[in-house]
């Protein structure tokens, strides 16, 4: 990545983006596609959507760049786009969302355990995966928002759309569920 | 001093570092003694560590970029989606022709179709615009040429026969595609060439194609085509990606989502009105009413929009697609080009 890129606040990276400078553009695709993917993971609960969610994300922010105003944060920008084709993707089953530009083979996501899984403690990190998954994806969400991404009640708020008491009852809900699924709680 | 209930009410908001300062300064004495409390604390950190989303790898990432600049690079560089745009308003300058040029592209095929136009000359429309008429014939062939190498081949034959027969054209609708102010004016040929160039590269680019056969789907085209016209006799083969789409768009339905994607909400707005004319089944319609709803919002006509959902709210009580969407209404009324449709 250009040194200049590296620095550059999310803003000016999408203003730069958007008079067509494509390192730009790869320059947020790639400081942001993590935080996208766990958002479109937890809109759809399983690695083959979030996928297709995700890709389309980027694409979708691409197309809209030049309708972005600099002057508002980029971050909940992002975030709605890749909630709602996150929404989109599991609502439309496995038909998905890239029906225009297709060309993309789904991408194999690697299903066999990475070497850090063998580690003691990830047995609670896999059931703790499986239990997010089977979460009902308006809790998975703040779930995902609040405890990976750290955002506060009031970014998750506005991501989902909802009021702050409710992103709070939906967090002890979740968390409730999720301390069950993994089989302690006190 | 807080009991345990008011504490656990507020332990998420205390963990998360939500709460004021005097009620966390509450909380803590409470927590101070009581062991019972502190466990249930000691549990929320449990939870959020044990983390959740599980990571693709980094095979997965290695490859994200060049996934996401490929299908950006396409969107940039061929004219079949959209070409660059200058900066600033860019979609509402768009929108300004877009609606005009549906309208002629609709009174153009209208012509062809019901005006006689002499068989043989080809309709002076866009490849977009074209895809919608693919002879049925050539649909349905299609539709099973999904394996990506016969799928290239052919896409070269009609690369080598396309632009003589596409040439004479003029372009009435080239504002639609809109080439920025001071590019070389483009032609519907040179569109078509360029296109099916893009099309070639990502063939070769994708190593399998995702694209279902839509079998299903044409098998209802007989009676659900009428949307998509049929060109005149004679006229250029389409090249492959738009023949795709058309397959694609075997129903009105799904025609209107295609159309959508395209941020072709005027004609997306015909294709679904004639979706719901057609014989659907009650979770359909409740779906597609919907989708009316949010494509009358994208083009500010709130008011219209307000009727349907007010016929989804009296049809279908509770509308689950109806709660969806009115999440998201807001948003698409005050920026309806920035929201990704809905389906």
């Amino acid at each position: 990545m250009r040194a200049d890129l590296e620095e550059a606040k999310d803003e000016r990276l999408a203003a730069l983006a958007a008079g067509g400078d494509r390192g730009a553009f790869e320059a947020l695709v790639t400081r942001h596609r993590q935080a996208v993917y766990r958002l479109c993971w937890s809109a759809t609960g399983n690695a083959a959507d979030a996928d297709d969610a995700a890709q389309e994300t980027f694409v979708r922010v691409y197309r809209s760049l030049p309708s972005y105003d600099p002057e508002r944060p980029f971050g909940p920008w992002l975030r709605k786009i890749a909630w709602n084709c996150g929404l989109t993707v599991r609502r439309d089953g496995n038909a998905g969302v890239p029906k225009v530009a297709e060309g993309d083979a789904p991408e194999a996501v690697d299903p066999a355990p990475g070497p850090e899984e063998a580690a003691a403690g990830n047995e609670e990190r896999r059931r703790m995966e499986d239990a997010l998954a089977a979460l009902p994806a308006e809790l998975r969400m703040v779930m995902v928002l609040r405890a990976v991404e750290g955002l506060s009640y009031a970014e998750i708020a506005q991501a989902a759309g909802i009021p702050a008491g409710t992103v709070m009852s939906r967090l002890s809900r979740a968390r409730t569920r999720l301390l069950t699924a993994l089989g302690g709680g006190s | 001093m807080m009991d345990c209930r008011e504490t656990q009410a507020l332990l998420n908001a205390f963990h998360d570092g939500e709460l004021p300062a005097a009620e966390r300064a509450r909380v803590e004495e409470h927590l101070r003694g009581c062991p019972e409390c502190g466990a249930l604390l000691a549990d929320l950190a449990r939870v959020d560590r044990a983390g959740g989303v599980p990571d693709p790898g980094p095979a997965y990432w290695d490859r994200f970029n060049a996934r996401v600049m490929d299908r950006v690079g396409r969107e940039a560089d061929g004219p079949g989606v959209r070409v660059l745009r200058p900066k600033g308003g860019w979609m509402r300058e768009q929108l300004r022709y877009l609606v005009p040029a549906a309208a002629a592209a609709a009174l153009v095929l209208g012509i062809v179709h019901y005006g006689g136009m002499t068989p043989g000359v080809p309709a002076p429309v866009l490849t977009e615009e074209r895809a919608a008429g693919v002879p049925r014939e050539e649909r349905d062939r299609l539709a099973d040429r999904t394996p990506p190498a016969r799928n290239e081949e052919a896409t070269r034959e009609r690369a080598a026969a396309a632009p003589t027969v596409a040439a004479p054209s003029p372009a009435p609708m080239m504002p639609y595609r809109s080439a920025p102010a001071g590019s070389p004016p483009v032609t519907a040929a040179d569109g078509m060439r360029r296109e099916m160039q893009a099309e070639r590269k990502a063939m070769e680019g994708a190593p399998a194609m995702k694209r279902e056969p839509q079998a299903a789907g044409m098998e209802k085209s007989a009676s659900g085509m009428r949307m998509a016209k049929e060109p005149a006799e004679g006229a250029a083969p389409p090249p492959a990606s738009l023949a795709s789409a058309a397959a694609a768009s075997a129903s009105p339905c799904d025609l209107a989502r295609t159309l959508a994607e395209r941020e072709r909400i005027r004609d997306a707005e015909t294709a679904q009105r004639a979706c719901l004319a057609g014989d659907l089944d009650a979770p359909s319609r409740e779906k597609g009413l919907v989708f009316l709803a949010e494509l009358l919002d994208r083009q500010a006509r709130f008011s219209e929009a307000d009727a349907v959902i007010a016929e989804v709210e009296k049809q279908y009580p509770p509308s689950r697609p109806l709660e969806l969407y009115l999440q998201q209404r807001p948003m698409v009324q005050k920026e309806p080009e920035a929201v990704p449709v809905s389906r």
